[in-house]
């Protein structure tokens, strides 16, 4: 406590609060407020009013030992966001003190969000904690995906040393209906066995939560494979709940994807048009 | 001199049905179903990860390295703890956790069933206190180990004593599940479990010393597992 107190804060600290509120047939960025560096730089339209699309920047790039983001939406009831981000988020070696992003989303009943970042990349030597929290209201929508690489996978770089936690949580009405959380941490015989991650450098989840899941739309979202690494699909009372493992990110995404354009329509009624900026 | 006497003779006679208590809640005996589940064995069996005594003896290793010791096992304390304070609020928000951290319909399904059915054994075997039933009453989907957890507390029995045996009680499941799957003679299976006993210790450390957050176990490769199992084609077992 005396240690914390007496050293300077070391990273960046950001905020950003979004509220997203259906106006007429449009959905509106209501409110967006930040500190520091995490910006949405502009509400979109690529599908039409109904949907906003908000892409979530962070200047500096990269997040270091110390910094703090927090990301907040909610979204009232009939508005439809889908969030995303430029490019993967990226959590810098650090010699120093834990990093940490919470992100939490609320979703009111009649409201849809699809939150579909690109993926995290955990370098070798970070410190992370990442926390992200769905608190859906009956009745709301939900499509969401995260998938994270250890090390660059472009390189040769290995997770040989660093440290993740890495936290999902479901809530609805105060009550957490489903959670996937732990520690990666280097070194760990959890890495390499066929219970863990398998040796696999890329691992991710997607969930989808709105009224209208069934064992027909579970059963088609198993055809999909993914092209590298292992996927599969399971659905729990709350949630239908896809898993990757695999040597990629473009595959993990392509795998989530092809299930989101299975998804989409079926829960949104919406084409799975895939966001532009997934391909820049 | 006398009084000394009664007293260790009374004291020995607690922790002599304290000791059978627990044996029999670790019996395979305990007629909850655990022999209908394999927990992604079988899976692994039909894949071809588990293929002879050693893989199965490294695929139920990793499972409790994995997976139990970082979200079951010390989940087990919580509940066990929740039970000896009385704190239903506890108690409830830790087998909502357990719930809601089951990877798989299958896996839920499984923690469900066994938890129920314990409950109804030990409401009618009428040997838990009031408190002890008001908790367990509280609860709509009672997991196996909050029921489990609970009975241990309500005999006295020491947290590090009733994980044991939760513990061993699962991994001679397992042992029994690779018999049938993979198959394996009954020696080789004894085998499995004298070695998967002998890291009992390392485990029971492991989840007490697990901080509340840092609970939960990305056990994805199980969870993948577990998946396949759903729809395999020619299957013995429920999970």
């Amino acid at each position: 406590m005396s240690q914390a107190c007496a050293a300077k804060p070391l990273g960046w600290e950001a905020r950003l609060g979004l509220r997203f509120e259906r106006a007429g047939g449009r959905t509106v960025l209501a409110d967006r407020r930040h500190s520091g560096p995490l910006v949405v730089q502009k509400a979109l339209y690529p599908e039409g009013d109904a949907v906003c699309h908000a892409v979530i920047v962070h200047p500096p790039g990269g997040i270091a030992g110390g910094d703090r983001l927090e990301i907040e939406a909610a979204l009232d009831p009939g508005a439809h966001a889908l969030i995303t981000t430029p490019g993967a988020t990226r959590w810098y070696r650090t010699s120093g003190p834990e990093a940490a992003q919470t992100v939490k989303l609320r979703v009111a009943a009649g409201a849809t969000l699809e939150w579909l970042p690109q993926e995290t990349i955990f370098f070798e030597g970070c410190r992370a904690r990442y926390r992200i929290e769905f608190d859906v209201e009956p009745g709301g929508r939900l499509l969401a995906w995260e998938f994270a690489c250890l090390g660059r996978v472009r390189t040769s770089e290995r997770f040989a040393s660093g440290e993740a936690f890495q936290s999902l949580s479901l809530k609805t009405g105060g009550r957490v209906h489903w959670t996937e959380r732990g520690r990666i941490v280097a070194g760990n015989s959890a890495l390499g066995s066929s219970v863990g991650l398998g040796g696999h450098s890329v691992f991710g989840t997607l969930l989808a939560s709105a009224p209208g899941l069934d064992a027909g739309l579970a059963a088609a979202c198993r055809e999909p494979r993914p092209a590298l690494g292992e996927g599969a699909v399971t659905l729990l009372p709350y949630a239908l709940v896809a898993r990757f493992l695999g040597p990629s990110a473009e595959s993990a995404r392509d795998y989530f994807s092809a299930l989101w354009r299975i998804l989409r329509p079926a829960l949104l009624r919406l084409e799975g048009t895939e966001p532009r900026i997934w391909r820049t | 001199m006398r009084i000394m006497i009664t007293t260790t003779a009374s004291t020995s006679t607690d922790a002599d049905v304290s000791l059978a208590r627990l044996l029999r809640l670790a019996s395979p005996a305990l007629p909850v179903g655990a022999y209908s589940y394999s927990q992604a064995l079988e899976w692994a069996v039909e894949s071809g990860t588990v293929h002879d005594a050693a893989t199965a003896e490294n695929w139920i290793a990793d499972v409790l390295a994995v997976s139990i010791v970082r979200c079951e096992a010390p989940v087990w304390l919580r509940l066990h703890a929740a039970c000896a304070a009385n704190d239903p609020q506890a108690y409830a928000r830790w087998n909502e956790f357990f719930l809601a951290a089951r990877e798989t319909v299958e896996l839920r399904a499984e923690t469900v069933q066994m938890g129920r059915s314990l409950v109804a054994l030990l409401a009618r075997a009428g040997e838990l206190p009031e408190t002890s039933r008001a908790l367990l009453a509280m609860l709509d989907e009672p997991v196996f180990p909050a029921a489990f957890a609970c009975a241990a507390s309500a005999w006295r029995i020491a947290p590090r004593a009733g994980l044991t045996a939760y513990l061993f009680s699962w991994a001679e499941n397992q042992a029994i599940a690779a018999v049938k799957l993979v198959p394996l003679g009954q020696s080789a299976a004894q085998d499995i479990l004298a070695r998967v006993i002998a890291a009992l210790p390392g485990a029971l450390d492991q989840a007490f010393a697990i901080e509340d957050e840092a609970i939960g176990s990305l056990a994805f490769g199980l969870a993948i597992a577990s998946c396949r199992h759903e729809t395999q084609y020619s299957r013995l077992f429920r999970s």
